[in-house]
């Protein structure tokens, strides 16, 4: 993972209240139910990270650790490792956009530029108003429609820079363009 | 089942419904209800047909028509015209010069030959019953009926190898796990399809899931296991849902639990999901990522076949290896070798992507050349430009020029002309692409995804991306090809596990095919006056 991923703190939140607690026991309870006795620190990863903002604040992967019996270090150490985790406060969406061979083969270069230009930020920076984390991420596995990219859990293919505008303003608007 | 007069294809992936292909569908429901049609033709959303583009496209049988580029607009014109009248609107019609299928078994009168992808783009995935209709489960009920050690038997004397890269022959993997005396077993469906031009699990899943749930549990049959589990990658959202419904559709129909088949065997599936980590495809990695861990590789010896998954014997197939197993235990084994080279048994399927006119999946039998793949399935390069260079086999694959256009691909390939088949990558580029830019991106991605445990890996492939930045940017030092080169091997040699391992393939294929690009970037190269002091 890149070498921002190696040390960092976990993120910041209030204390928890008393319904995160209540929360955060039925989502590792149903994964519990789910695994047959096991459960999964992806999956819960995942429904909390949708839960809390698109990121993992410390106090959250605390309250996790104990309720599975784990150190928090160990879940500290899991969450930095992923590339999709992100302790880190994130913007209100996350573009990942596809870098990987064939992705630049098409165009990869000249989208992310655009997209920078358009968003005013650094890939790995999230917009000041706090809509949209700009990612370079790796193969999406939808190569057959690049250059591509996803925003949260939506895929874009066969883009060129002027679809940005419109893809943007209507995840911007809360709808899907 | 009901009979229908007519039916219409749907094709849902995700590539499609990029293109509007839920639209449509339910645009096309709405217009045959209205046309009063809904007794004489059905609906039928089937995964990918491997036609990618030409936006939404949509197959109506038994006609034989296919549309392509279909707007929800376009549908109300296309049940008048052709359900009602009979008429095809040709303005929608795709030209069959452009679909590779069709050009390609009309043309040269070759034709994919489909095992893996034998109901893809023909049933609807969500459907048990159609997976049932076509001879699904079929080949669980003759395994269930045979003895394990028999079911092993017909996978080895079929030559199945491993098709997730390293060509692994199946059932010597299996009858290691069989022959472990443990109280657990796992059967490990790696679904963390990552390397870069690679998208054939993905469709395998999304087209046809319960030929991994039947293949997964014929498996636990064989070698004594009673838990599966499908790591799939996180962002595969609609690959996890539907092998999340096939499941519970074969738990249901008791081909999944305590009692499969009523023979008393009993096997479930649970459905992982990773995180966004491409060492978790290396099988140890992706065991530790299942184990809650980061996603590290484990040392080997023990191999995982004696302990992998919580220390217990492991089976780890790819999605595409697991989706052999069904055709070959109803067919026999000398129907599988019949397809492939004597090396190489079977099928191949290969993700076409970059400068390519049809880009998507093809199902080939191994042994296919490469100009077959680009030109007869692939359609050539597009614009009709020229090839500036080929990517076999991944990322962690071989760069070639077009001279290797007529070398047979099989799991031999790598050991007798060295082209990487790898996981079927070939991603072709066109000559307006330059080379060294595309290799920086490369080795950009052996960077960021080093997972850091060993030094050769964690450092070794930030020096080789910090030496191909300079390559670009023209401020190389002489030296620097020489330090490639010998980095390269020391990756190669001591990495700890295939990706420290495989990284140097595009390096040492492309210094070797294009010497030329990378001397020019030398003799073109400045070092920084900044840099010359401190040597």
């Amino acid at each position: 993972m890149g070498s921002d991923k190696i040390v960092q703190s976990t993120g910041k939140a209030g204390a928890l209240s008393e319904d995160d607690r209540v929360f955060l026991q039925g989502v590792v309870e149903r994964n519990r139910a789910e695994h047959h006795g096991r459960v999964s620190y992806m999956d819960i990863m995942f429904e909390l990270e949708h839960h809390y903002g698109n990121s993992l604040p410390g106090e959250v992967l605390g309250e996790v650790a104990r309720l599975v019996g784990a150190p928090a270090s160990q879940l500290n150490g899991f969450v930095t490792f992923y590339t999709m985790l992100s302790t880190k406060p994130r913007g209100r969406h996350v573009i990942r956009v596809c870098t990987s061979g064939p992705c630049h083969v098409t165009g990869a270069p000249s989208i992310v530029a655009e997209l920078k230009r358009l968003l005013g930020v650094e890939v790995g920076e999230t917009t000041s108003d706090g809509m949209f984390a700009l990612e370079a991420s790796s193969c999406l596995g939808i190569c057959g429609v690049s250059p591509a990219l996803m925003i949260d859990d939506d895929a874009y293919g066969n883009l060129t820079s002027g679809d940005l505008p419109r893809i943007l303003a209507a995840k911007r608007g809360g709808g899907d363009a | 089942m009901k009979m229908f007069s007519t039916q219409i294809i749907v094709p849902v992936d995700s590539n499609s419904v990029l293109q509007g292909a839920l639209e449509v569908k339910h645009v096309l429901e709405e217009m045959i209800g209205t046309y009063n049609l809904a007794s004489q033709v059905s609906v039928v959303e089937t995964g990918s047909l491997g036609i990618y583009d030409q936006g939404v496209v949509l197959a109506v049988f038994p006609d034989d028509v296919y549309y392509g580029n279909v707007m929800p607009s376009d549908v109300e014109e296309i049940v008048t015209e052709h359900l009602l009248k009979g008429r095809v609107v040709s303005r929608l019609a795709i030209d069959r010069n452009l679909s590779s299928r069709r050009l390609v078994e009309k043309e040269t009168g070759k034709s994919q030959q489909k095992i893996v992808l034998r109901n893809a783009g023909l049933i609807d995935p969500q459907s048990i019953d159609e997976y049932i209709a076509r001879d699904g489960y079929e080949a669980l009920a003759k395994a269930l009926a045979m003895q394990p050690g028999e079911v092993i038997q017909i996978l080895t004397d079929s030559k199945l190898q491993g098709r997730g890269g390293a060509g692994f022959p199946t059932g010597l993997k299996w009858g290691m796990v069989a022959k472990e005396q443990s109280d657990e077993k796992y059967i490990v469906c790696n679904a963390d399809e990552g390397e870069p031009g690679t998208f054939k699990d993905r469709l395998i899943l999304e087209g046809d899931p319960h030929s991994i749930v039947e293949a997964m549990t014929i498996a636990g049959y064989a070698t004594g296991a009673h838990v599966g589990i499908v790591y799939v990658r996180g962002e595969y959202f609609m690959s996890i849902a539907r092998i999340k419904k096939a499941i519970k559709d074969a738990t249901e129909y008791g081909l999944l639990g305590n009692d499969v088949l009523g023979t008393g065997f009993q096997f479930d599936i649970e459905v992982y999901r990773g995180g966004g980590a491409y060492v978790c495809g290396e099988e140890f990695a992706l065991l530790e990522s299942i184990e809650n861990r980061r996603g590290e590789p484990r040392n080997k010896p023990p191999f995982p076949p004696q302990q992998g998954l919580f220390g217990k014997p492991t089976v780890v197939n790819n999605v595409e290896t697991f989706a052999n197993v069904p055709p070959i235990l109803l067919n026999g084994s000398d129907w599988f070798k019949s397809f492939g080279t004597p090396s190489s048994a079977g099928t191949k399927v290969f993700s076409l992507s970059g400068d390519i006119v049809n880009r998507g999946i093809v199902e080939a039998p191994l042994g296919v050349t490469l100009r077959e793949l680009i030109y007869d399935f692939g359609g050539g390069v597009k614009g009709g430009k020229h090839i500036g260079f080929i990517q076999t086999g991944g990322s962690a694959g071989t760069v070639l020029t077009d001279k290797y256009l007529d070398t047979p691909l099989d799991f031999a390939s790598m050991k007798t002309s060295n082209v990487s088949i790898g996981s079927g990558v070939i991603l072709v580029a066109s000559e307006d692409v330059p080379l060294l830019p595309f290799l920086a991106e490369v080795a950009r991605f052996f960077w960021h995804e080093s997972c850091g445990k060993c030094t050769p890996c964690r450092e070794g492939t930030l020096q080789v991306k910090m030496i191909m930045d300079t390559l670009v940017n023209r401020t190389a030092d002489p030296a620097s090809l020489q330090r490639l080169g010998k980095l390269l091997n020391t990756l190669n040699d001591t990495s700890f596990c295939g990706l420290g391992q495989a990284a140097p393939l595009a390096f040492e294929s492309a210094l070797r095919n294009f010497p030329e690009v990378f001397d020019q970037a030398l003799a073109e190269s400045r070092v920084p006056e900044a840099c010359q002091e401190e040597a």
